[in-house]
This record gives structure tokens, C-alpha cells and sequence, in this order.
């Protein structure tokens, strides 16, 4: 060992020099890959010079010990402002002792030069081992490079010690990389698509390039056991993909370390400007903004996360038993199209994927199962996709297809492969504009597109969550009647942040109704999905406001207007503020939303009796009189008195037929419709009040063995009476048999003009009837309410739900010599809410009536 | 320098953020809060069952202040959150020794 003084002037000049150099070549040509070999070549010769001075002046001695370049060093891939990982290694314990000091001197000197060093010593055998603590290690050990010193050491380690710990250790190599990899990318939300990513450590950066090389060199040592040749190693299909791909991260690497001057791979947005202003690594294409580079970015980060995440799940030999297990049940969920090995889908069929409907029930089988596609797979989808795109899929056929996809629980997942492959904007062009769309602002962390797949991930999620606070959202998800018009608008809400102005509402109600057009939803489903697209800030505007100041309430619930779709903008804007960031849905803002919800949902029951006046000119009824112009004066004399809750719910086109109906009483006095809405069977009852007419309408159709799941009751100032009832067929009746359909109807008819008995009816139904007792019981609430309404009592049963059940209640009510001006009735899965406002000869209930009327129904219900 | 901590109404904020910059305040930190004083908590029925919310959601905000701004700042603090109803919240300062600009290492008024 020598102990002569180093010219550490001298290097510090020669390593300045070289580094301006490199900078300066790097600003001239933006090529990365030039610039980290430079400066590996540049610190290799600074070593030696070291090594020289302080260990031997034989580069190849002194024996028994040798320095070795690991991790990115070892790679040859030495950023401007990287560290620099060194091994020390030894043959033995007396080795080390005997080159401690050597060790400890040239460390200072590579610190005098500032470079950031990360030094490890270890023995031969050491290195053999994998030490649970600290796998880094044994992984920067794949790319172990030869420097100086015992080159006869060095061939044990390279050629003997790595193989044979991969041999020994490959399932845990793997299983630790996996996870290491999978919580580096939990870190970062699981997402490519932030505003502002991590160029190396984030999903999609250049990390995962390395991850992807070290799965594919362990898998080939383990069975080469041997070094396999590094330029065949990764699969054909993403060889290419990925070459280009990390020049183009190298030189961004290199250009965020010069501007920042230290190891910060942080691609803000004032970098972006200037990423983009340079070219950096896309010299030759034409790049005129900012959001157009990222773009770029984004098509190289998701080609590597890509690669990356498929190497994961293919190199499967390491996985633990439970994952193995739940990968051989996911192949069991293979059908005669599509095949699924190790969570990846394969086609049964690869010439199928010419007929767009196989290629639509594909992804919604993804969504279904949250597998993943194959390699294969996806490059049969991008063939199929030119002669898709002349004719691409529309109307109620891809709307049919979509919808069920939206309502899958991977519906996100599958959302996403969908956008990757670019089969989305194809379907849905709306949605171009926000393909990796990077709007800047200081609380959104992901790009837009990403955005609304997160919003719809979380609310799926809300299914399985175990948290109290979420559960009480996943409950309000179940009982959406049509959770795919919600997911739609939540895939288009900010699809209008394309036009890149102020307003991105507007713009993106514009899209809705042209997707809603493309799609050729019904006029009901377009009206919901534009108002949710609409009022999607609704919501969280209100919040801003005093949530428990009635008032304030007020406002808002009536800007809302109907419970399905409070229910559905709560959910919205549950979706939307999570979706932001990580943190953005506090416990906070959670409970705020909630108690908004609440206080509107209250509301909305409380005050359905404001009445309708013909002489009202508000939208809605001059959205009517534009939709019937001939009609206007008959709908203006129907709605007159009728309550506004009756507007609330019903679109325009079941105003109109029920006007019509209306004016057909003179020659029908009982006029019925009975239509299948989506899961349920609605009847429309249309006639003049009469004692007793929703009870006995409610048991008819519970000796028909229907369950009824919803119901309103409205009445006019004239006296008709609209009453809806929506039920399931227990039995599948009506299904099964179409004369049926008219049958019910007259039968119920007969009812109401008192030619058929209900109660002998239900009798009969009791008997034959051997449904099993509820699973879950409730127990019975009767409240009642006299504040809220100003002509009514407001009674509310909160029951369990039986057949015949609202029968049961609405026959007592009329017993007791009630009446019913309201019902607003709900099922929500065992548990029914009936609301009815009641009056006894046209005035609110004495407390006498009020006490005789919630016996009477307690006794009738069985309940204490 | 003084720091004065607002809790105020949820609703209250913007019209204080708007009345903190008129008189030249741009720099605040707002935290979401829960609290009550003499305002109790406020009880609503879904469902059949009660959620009761014995801490009602309130923002805290934070500004440091030159002294010369300090009752400045109050007066529009206290003009903009009052609505004259149990509830509007609380203002508390006190003393601070230094303020330091990490980025560029300035102290002092100059920092704020």
C-alpha cells in the first residue's frame, strides 16, 4: 500500500472539465445515452488514477481483492449527478482487515471530488448470499462490472458467486423485486399518468426498465446457469419498444439533472416547458407544446410500465401459493373465446377479433375478471384495430357493450387497456382530446384520462371497502337504478378540460351529448347523464356553503330536485374529489358530503308537496310545452296542483303520456300502462281519487306475487290521481307468459271499480305462497313528522319488507279514515321506506289519530 | 411578526381569503378543522338512524404578520366571518421570533 500524497487538485480540475464537457455535448446534441457513458467512462478513469496512487500501480493487482462497479455504474448508465456504487471485494475476512485503510482513503478522495459514492464491502461468499435486508444489494450485483484488482476474483463472482445465488435464490429474487417494484408504484398511485412524474423511480420510468432487464436476466440465468447474451434478453415484441424508449428517458434523465444541477428526477412543469421548448429526445418530431411532449412522454412510460408489469406477472415459477392459487382460479374463468393462463387472456379464436363485437365482449370479460391481456393478445388487437376504425362500432349496440363493461369491478382496468391500445378514442372519440392530458393545476396530481379511469376504480372499489366511512357511500352505490349512466358521466365530466379554457363544463356537456348521441341512449338516460356532466361541481360548490344551515339546504336540494339523482351527484362528486390526489377526500370532506347528502335526501322527502301552478313559468314546464306544443294547454291543466317532486321524477315523455292518459278518462275512467323498465315492471295508474285506491291497487299486485320495490302517488287539483308502482315478478308471470300482461291490467281494473275482491285475493296468494322468512332482520320505525308539510302529516315506516306489505299499511290508513295526498315508497334490498303524506278530511292528523294509526299498523304488521 | 390563527366557518373562507388580500395579506395556510364552542353539535336522522356531528367542520387559518398588519388583518378577518350567530368562530395570535424564505434563505420581515 502506497502512502503518496494524490494530486486531488489535479483530478478535481480533470473531473470538472469532463463534466462541463459532457453538458456542453449534451446541450448541442440532447443525446443522453452519449452523455452517461461519457461520464462512466470519465469516473472509471478517475478510479484507476486512485487505484494507482493508493492501492497498486498494477491495475490487475493486488490479489485478493478487486474493485467492481455495481447497480447503474456497473450498467455503464452514470447520470450526471447519480451515485456511484462501488464494491470492495475480498476474498476473505483478512482481506478485508488488510484493506481497510486502503478502502477508507480512496472513499475520501471520491468525496473530496464530491462525487456521491455509495460503497459496499463484502467477501466473495458474502455476496452469494441474499440477505433479506438489504436485497438492493444482491440486485445491484446483476450488473456487476470489472474495474481493477484481482481480475481472478472478479471472474468468481461474475461467472460462479451471481449464478449460483440466482440459482439458490431466484424465487425470492423475484418475489422481493415484485414487491419492491409493486410498492415503488403504490407510492405513486399505480399510475404513469401523474402531472408531474418521477422520470425514474415512477411507474413507467427508468427503474422499471431496469426491473424489466433483472426479471428477464434471473429467469435466463436460472436456466442457462450461466450468463445469457443481454441483447436477446428481453422478448422481440419489446425489444424495440423499449430501445427507443430509454433514449428518450436517458436524455430526459440527463437534462433534469443539468438543469437542476443535483440528482432530482422530478419532471415539473416549468421543466416540461423546457423539455418541450428543446426537443429533449424527440429532436426530429414536431413538438409545439408542452401538453404534445408530455404526450410523448406518457406513450414511452406506459410502453415500459407495460413491459414491465407483463414481465411481473409472466415470470411466475417465483410466486407464492396463494397467488399461484388465485392465478389457476382465474383460468378456470376461461370460456370458448378467450382463454386466460396466469391472469393473462389469450384468444381462443385470434381471427375472431375482425367481428367488433368479439373484441368488445373481450374487454368487458377483463372487466369482469380483472385479467389482464397477453402480449399476443394486444398485438392481435392493434391489427384488428385500422379496419375497425372505418367502421367503428355505434348506437345501441356499443352502448349495450360499454355498459355492461362500465358496471364490472375492473371496469377501470379495462378502461385503461382500452386507452392504451387507443380503442377508446376510436369508440368514443369525445374522449381524444384527454388522452394523457397534462392540466396544470396545484391540486390534481394525474393527467385527465387517468383522472376519470380513478374516479370510476374508486367507486367501484367503495364495494369491498372495509372503512365505515366508505361504506355508507358503497351503500348509496347499491341502490343506484342505473350505475352505468353514472360511470359514463363519470368518463366524460371532464372531458371537456380538452378545450383548455375556463369553462370546461361547457365544453364537456357538449361531448356528453354528442357521445350521448353516438351512443343513441334513450332521451331519459341523455337528460341524466347531461345533468350529472353538468352539475358534476355542483356538490362540492354546496359544501363551500354552511352544510347545516336549512337554507342553504334548500338551495341545493331543489337545484337537485329528485333522490336518484342527489344520490347519484354524491357519489359523483365522492368519486371526483378522490380521484384528484392521493389525500384530496379527507375524513373531512368525506363526513361534509355525507351530511349534504343526508340533509338533501331529508329535504327532498319533507317538502314533495309543493304544488305545481299552472301559471308557473319555470324551465321545466317550459321544456314541456316546447316538447307538446299542440298539447300545452291540456299538460298546463294536468300538472296544475300537482305536486313538484311529480316533475322531479318524471321525465318529459312520461308527463306527456300521462297528459294523454289524463285526457282519455272521459271515455276509459280506469286507464292503465304497464311497461318493462330495465330490472322492473312499471305500472301507470291513471283516474280519479277514490277511497282506499293505493291500498287496493298495492294488494292486487301482491296477490299477483309482484313485489313492488318503488311507488309514488300523486294527485292534481282536478282529482286524477298518478300513481306508479314498480315491481319484480316474483314469479316470473309476466315473463313467461305475454297474455298475462293484459290479464294483470284488467284484473287490477276490476280491483279499483270493486268487481274483484283484494283481500279474498290475497288470501289466496297467502296460501300458495312459501317464500322463506328475511335474512336479515329490521326492526320497525313509525315516525311522523308535522313540521315539514303544510297542509299534511308526514308518516314514516321504516320496516322490513314482505309481500303485501304496503297493502298492509295503506288498508289501516284508509281504515283509520286517511288519506293519502303522497306516497313516495322505497326498497332498499330488506329494508323498506315508505314516506306518506296523510290527511284526515283535508287537515293535518291530531295526536289522537296520529297514536290510534301507528297502533293499528304496528298490530297489522305484527311488530311491537 | 405575529401569528394570527382564525377558525372560522366553512363557508366564511373565500370572503376572508378576499379581504385578507385587499389590505395586501396574499400569503395564508388553511387547514380543515372540527371543533364547537358554545355552537353544539347538530343531529340528523337517515334512515332510522341518527348521525350525530358533535364537532361541526370549521377551517383554521394561519397567517404570519409584519405587527403593523396585525389589526389590520383582524378587523377584516372579524368584518368578513361574522355572521352575528353562535359559531362564527375565533381569532388567537401570538408572538413569533423569525421567519425564514427557505428558498432563498431571507429573514426576517422581508420573509413573510
Amino acid at each position: 500500500m502506497t502512502t503518496v500524497a494524490i494530486a486531488s487538485n489535479e483530478l478535481r480540475e480533470l473531473y470538472a472539465r469532463e463534466t462541463a464537457a459532457i453538458q456542453q455535448e449534451f446541450s448541442v446534441t440532447g443525446d443522453g445515452r452519449v452523455a452517461v457513458e461519457h461520464r462512466t467512462a470519465v469516473v472509471d478513469s478517475l478510479l484507476l488514477k486512485l487505484w494507482n496512487e493508493i492501492l497498486s500501480t498494477d491495475p490487475a493487482g493486488p490479489r485478493g481483492f478487486a474493485l467492481v462497479a455495481t447497480g447503474g455504474f456497473g450498467r455503464s448508465r452514470l447520470y450526471p449527478h447519480s451515485d456511484i456504487d462501488l464494491l470492495f471485494l475480498n476474498t476473505d475476512g483478512d482481506a478485508e482487515e488488510e484493506f481497510k485503510d486502503a478502502i477508507r482513503r480512496l472513499c475520501q478522495e471520491l468525496w473530496d471530488l464530491r462525487l456521491k459514492l455509495s460503497p459496499a464491502t463484502r467477501t466473495l461468499s458474502e455476496c452469494e448470499k441474499l440477505d433479506p435486508n438489504n436485497v438492493e444489494f444482491s440486485i445491484s450485483l446483476l450488473d456487476c462490472r470489472y474495474l481493477a484488482g484481482d481480475r481472478e476474483l472478479f471472474s468468481r463472482l461474475h461467472e460462479k458467486a451471481v449464478p449460483r445465488l440466482i440459482g439458490h435464490e431466484c424465487k425470492n429474487l423475484v418475489q422481493n423485486l415484485g414487491d419492491l417494484t409493486r410498492s415503488r408504484h403504490h407510492k405513486f398511485g399505480n399510475t404513469v399518468f401523474h402531472l408531474e412524474p418521477n422520470v425514474k423511480d415512477g411507474p413507467g420510468g427508468l427503474r422499471d426498465y431496469n426491473v424489466a432487464y433483472w426479471l428477464a436476466l434471473i429467469s435466463a440465468i436460472e436456466k442457462l446457469q450461466t450468463w445469457p447474451d443481454a441483447k436477446t434478453l428481453l422478448p422481440v415484441s419489446a425489444r424495440k419498444t423499449l430501445e427507443a424508449t430509454t433514449d428518450f428517458q436517458m436524455s430526459v434523465r440527463c437534462f433534469l439533472h443539468f438543469r437542476y444541477g443535483r440528482q432530482d428526477n422530478a419532471l415539473s412543469w416549468e421543466a416540461q416547458d423546457e423539455a418541450a421548448a428543446r426537443k429533449i429526445g424527440a429532436r426530429d418530431l414536431e413538438i409545439s407544446s408542452a401538453a404534445d411532449w408530455m404526450r410523448l412522454y406518457f406513450g414511452h412510460a406506459r410502453a415500459v410500465h407495460r413491459v414491465c408489469t407483463q414481465l411481473l406477472e409472466e415470470i411466475q415459477a417465483a410466486w407464492p401459493s396463494l397467488s399461484r392459487q388465485l392465478q389457476s382460479w382465474r383460468s378456470r374463468v376461461s370460456t370458448p373465446d378467450f382463454s386466460v393462463v396466469d391472469g393473462l387472456v389469450f384468444l381462443q379464436n385470434p381471427a375472431s377479433l375482425q367481428d367488433p363485437e368479439m373484441l368488445l365482449r373481450l374487454f368487458h370479460f377483463m372487466a369482469e375478471h380483472g385479467v389482464k391481456l397477453s402480449t399476443t393478445t394486444e398485438y392481435k388487437i392493434e391489427q384488428a384495430l385500422p379496419s375497425l376504425a372505418a367502421t367503428p362500432p355505434r348506437g345501441g349496440e356499443l352502448w349495450l357493450y360499454l355498459q355492461e363493461t362500465l358496471v364490472q369491478p375492473h371496469a377501470a382496468d379495462a378502461l385503461r387497456a382500452m386507452n392504451a391500445l387507443r380503442l377508446l378514442p376510436l369508440l368514443l372519440p369525445e374522449l381524444k382530446g384527454i388522452e394523457a392530458l397534462v392540466v396544470r393545476d396545484f391540486y390534481h396530481r394525474f393527467t385527465v384520462d387517468e383522472h376519470s379511469f380513478l374516479a370510476i376504480e374508486h367507486l367501484h372499489r367503495l364495494k369491498e371497502s372495509k372503512s365505515e366511512g366508505d361504506q355508507r357511500f358503497g351503500e348509496l352505490l347499491s341502490e343506484i337504478e342505473q350505475p352505468e349512466l353514472l360511470y359514463l358521466a363519470l368518463l366524460l365530466h371532464d372531458s371537456g378540460k380538452q378545450a383548455q379554457d375556463d369553462n370546461h363544463i361547457k365544453t364537456s356537456l357538449l361531448l356528453a351529448e354528442s357521445c350521448a348521441e353516438r351512443l343513441d341512449l334513450d332521451p331519459q338516460d341523455r337528460e341524466t347523464l347531461e345533468y350529472l356532466v353538468a352539475s358534476h361541481l355542483e356538490m362540492s360548490v354546496a359544501m363551500r356553503r354552511d352544510i347545516f344551515d336549512p337554507g342553504n339546504v334548500k338551495v341545493f336540494a331543489e337545484k337537485v330536485g329528485a333522490p336518484e339523482r342527489l344520490k347519484m351527484l354524491c357519489l359523483m362528486t365522492y368519486a371526483d374529489i378522490k380521484a384528484v390526489n392521493q389525500e384530496a377526500m379527507t375524513p373531512w370532506k368525506a363526513d361534509s358530503l355525507w351530511q349534504l347528502y343526508i340533509a338533501s335526501a331529508n329535504y327532498l322527502s319533507r317538502s314533495a308537496d309543493e304544488r305545481v301552478h299552472a301559471d308557473d313559468h319555470a324551465s321545466n314546464l317550459a321544456h314541456l310545452h316546447s316538447l307538446a306544443p299542440v298539447a300545452g294547454k291540456k299538460i298546463n291543466s294536468f300538472l296544475d296542483g300537482l305536486p313538484q317532486r311529480y316533475l322531479r321524477i318524471h321525465g318529459a315523455s312520461d308527463v306527456i303520456m300521462h297528459a294523454e292518459m289524463a285526457a282519455q278518462l272521459g271515455k276509459d275512467p280506469i286507464q292503465l300502462g304497464l311497461k318493462q323498465v330495465r330490472q322492473w315492471y312499471e305500472l301507470t295508474l291513471i283516474t280519479t281519487d277514490r277511497p282506499a285506491l293505493f291500498a287496493s291497487v298495492s294488494g292486487a299486485l301482491a296477490a299477483w306475487g309482484m313485489n313492488i320495490v318503488k311507488a309514488n302517488a300523486f294527485s292534481n287539483s282536478a282529482g286524477v290521481v298518478v300513481d306508479t308502482f314498480y315491481f319484480t315478478d316474483r314469479f316470473r308471470t309476466l315473463e313467461l307468459n305475454l297474455p298475462e300482461w293484459e290479464r294483470l291490467k284488467k284484473n287490477i281494473a276490476d280491483v279499483i271499480a270493486g268487481k274483484a275482491d283484494v283481500a279474498r285475493m290475497l288470501q289466496d296468494r297467502a296460501r300458495s305462497d312459501k317464500s322463506q322468512g328475511p335474512k336479515v332482520k329490521i326492526k320497525t320505525r313509525i315516525d311522523f313528522d308535522d313540521e315539514s308539510s303544510a297542509h299534511s302529516t308526514l308518516l314514516q315506516v321504516l320496516t322490513q319488507d314482505r309481500p303485501g306489505l304496503l297493502y298492509k299499511m295503506c288498508s289501516q290508513i284508509s281504515k283509520l279514515g286517511c288519506n293519502i295526498e303522497i306516497a313516495l315508497i322505497e326498497t332498499e334490498g330488506q329494508l323498506a321506506i315508505d314516506v306518506l303524506y296523510l290527511t284526515s278530511q283535508g287537515a293535518k292528523l291530531s295526536p289522537d289519530q296520529r297514536g290510534a294509526l301507528a297502533k293499528a299498523i304496528r298490530e297489522e304488521l305484527g311488530v311491537k | 411578526m405575529t401569528k394570527v390563527e382564525a377558525i372560522i366557518q366553512v363557508s366564511k373562507l373565500d370572503a376572508v381569503k378576499d379581504a385578507l388580500q385587499e389590505i395586501g395579506v396574499e400569503g395564508m395556510t388553511v387547514f380543515e378543522a372540527r371543533g364547537h364552542g358554545r355552537q353544539k353539535g347538530h343531529t340528523e336522522v337517515y334512515r332510522g338512524r341518527e348521525y350525530t356531528v358533535d364537532l361541526i367542520p370549521k377551517v383554521k387559518l394561519e397567517v404570519v404578520l409584519a405587527d403593523e398588519m396585525v389589526e389590520k388583518a383582524v378587523d377584516a378577518i372579524v368584518t368578513a366571518a361574522r355572521t352575528g350567530k353562535i359559531g362564527d368562530g375565533k381569532i388567537f395570535y401570538s408572538r413569533i421570533d423569525e421567519a425564514i424564505r427557505i428558498r432563498n434563505g431571507e429573514r426576517g420581515d422581508g420573509a413573510l
